[in-house]
């Protein structure tokens, strides 16, 4: 340890990375923020003039949809995934450490797989000819048109994002005692209440970092929307893409995209920052 | 487990993982089946689209040459920079330590679907064509901090002591390094080079921005395929990914702690 006082080699061992971040990462967003301010032309792919257009553009009808869209179906999604991963993380967090280690795996395996390889078993799932129309049919029932809409995209980006939810909130109720629980319920409370009052309560900063997870990369997903959903309701990730790639409007691309950082961005820090609160909360006892 | 948690939790639970599975269990059947219209459950098993796959060359260039050496070189590297990064960071106080640790947590932070698409602007800026090297690029930036977590959680849990104890005993530092702690740090490497190989040969955000028409990723190509409907070859490919990437995930469960990588 002496000698790195006098000899800086944490710079040495930083310093790569550090560098490569600084390149591919700093620099390519300021290559982005420089492109936003300057205007677009369908001809030139660079024009000297500054102009805040792209900024005000975003207030246009076509965008305000556009975000409004995205943003609720954001919603929609991270309620969803409270609830189907709220009482998952409960079992995972009190489940024997056999059972934790299969569910851990059963969790993580599929938030590994590409997403698309997932969106394409859920194709097959809803498609007209799918497995839920076949229940339907085999029910008596008419088939239903289940893909290409917005209840298709939430189905994708829940079953995509869920795992985001679970890991923080398990992570928080593990750090709450048993004993606890226990002491709660030789209280008289039953189980419900317990739970309402003890672990709800206790396990908040893990709840709202999933959610925040959850929110930010469900509000900036791609995948999902462009093969799920309806192509004339799409997500502002789809919007980028197009921007980028296929109508070459990369001054809107830029500043769609910097909006939509800056919202994610924060995010992401205020769920870090739920799970460093929990973290130091926790170490007194 | 306390005896008097609801009895309808493990039943939910179940739902649950049914759901979060059934769309892999899926595609693999599909992969078996005799027809060619994405059929579940299937009517026979073939190993048709897995000849297929193999007979078709986009789909083995985008997964041998494409995906499979990116990803192998992006958890070689992702390796090498994450573990010196960690080092410094855990071995050493210095400065604004915080800051660069959050700054290198960062790509974590940032959407892919951005950071993809920013990235292609950069390159198209300085005039880089699309290659497999654009990709591998990208890819260190999102692989490296899985590696860093992972060796971080390792040295955490290593006594720094055991590393003086060597110097005092009269290796140089550099020896007790990589005599003495790197051997000890085995699991947590592995580990962190097995996620960094998983995020980039899944990655598909980045990599829908960074493929050129000569290095299109697996994932990519999937992609299109899905687009453009085109028969269960696809699932066959999948399902070659879902079964590489649940041998590593296991075997990183077995060597290391699985949430301390995640």
């Amino acid at each position: 340890m002496d000698l790195g006082r006098t000899r800086p080699i944490w710079a040495f061992l930083t310093g790569p990375y550090a560098l490569f971040l600084l390149v591919l990462l700093l620099v390519p967003f300021a290559n982005i923020a420089m492109y936003s301010v300057h205007p677009y032309s369908p001809t030139k792919v660079f024009l000297p003039d500054l102009t805040f257009d792209n900024y005000l553009k975003i207030f246009d009808l076509y965008y305000v949809r556009l975000f409004g869209r995205t943003l609720r179906l954001g919603l929609i999604t991270t309620a969803v995934c409270v609830v189907l991963g709220y009482p998952l993380s409960y079992w995972l967090a009190r489940a024997r450490p056999r059972w934790q280690a299969v569910g851990l795996f059963l969790l993580i395996m599929p938030l590994m797989v590409s997403a698309v390889i997932r969106i394409f078993g859920w194709i097959v799932i809803l498609g007209r000819k799918g497995l839920v129309n076949q229940a339907l049919v085999a029910l008596g029932l008419e088939p239903v048109k289940l893909l290409y809409s917005e209840t298709a995209v939430v189905i994708g980006l829940v079953n995509i994002f869920v795992p985001f939810m679970v890991l923080p909130i398990m992570a928080s109720i593990e750090r709450i005692s048993p004993s606890l629980e226990e002491a709660a319920q030789n209280l008289g409370a039953d189980w419900y209440r317990m739970f309402r009052r003890v672990i709800l309560p206790l396990s908040l900063p893990g709840l709202i970092s999933g959610c925040l997870l959850v929110y930010s990369l469900s509000i900036s997903a791609f995948v999902t929307p462009a093969l799920m959903g309806n192509p004339r309701e799409r997500m502002a990730g789809q919007q980028i893409y197009d921007e980028v790639l296929v109508s070459f409007n990369w001054p809107g691309a830029s500043s769609l995209s910097l909006a939509l950082v800056l919202v994610t961005a924060a995010l992401m820090f205020g769920a870090l920052f739920a799970t460093r609160y929990a973290g130091r909360r926790e170490k007194p006892s | 487990m306390s005896a008097q948690s609801p009895r309808l939790l493990l039943p939910f639970v179940v739902t649950v993982y049914l759901g979060l599975l059934a769309p892999l269990v899926v595609v693999i059947a599909v992969s078996f089946g005799p027809s060619s219209a994405f059929e579940f459950p299937p009517r026979g098993v073939t190993l048709h689209w897995f000849e297929a796959f193999f007979a078709s060359p986009a789909f083995v260039t985008a997964f041998f040459r494409v995906s499979l050496v990116v990803g192998l070189l992006a958890a070689a590297l992702a390796t090498v920079l994450g573990t010196s990064a960690a080092l410094g960071l855990v071995r050493f106080r210095f400065f604004g330590r915080e800051a660069v640790e959050t700054f290198f947590l960062a790509p974590l932070l940032v959407p892919e679907i951005l950071l993809g698409a920013a990235l292609y602007l950069f390159y198209a800026r300085l005039a880089i064509q699309a290659s497999i090297w654009t990709l591998l690029c990208g890819h260190l930036v999102i692989c490296t901090p899985y590696v860093i977590r992972s060796v971080t959680a390792g040295l955490v849990g290593l006594d720094p002591r055991l590393e003086e104890a060597a110097m005092s005993l009269g290796a140089t530092r550099v020896q007790a390094f990589f005599k003495v702690t790197l051997p000890l740090l085995r699991s947590s490497l592995v580990s962190g080079a097995i996620f960094a190989f998983i995020i980039s040969f899944s990655d598909i955000n980045l990599a829908l921005f960074l493929s050129g028409p000569q290095s299109t990723s697996l994932p990519v190509h999937i992609f299109s395929e899905i687009q453009w409907q085109g028969d269960p070859t696809i699932a066959a490919a999948s399902s070659m990914q879902i079964v590489i990437i649940g041998l590593l995930i296991l075997v990183v469960q077995r060597i290391f702690r699985l949430r301390l990588v995640v």
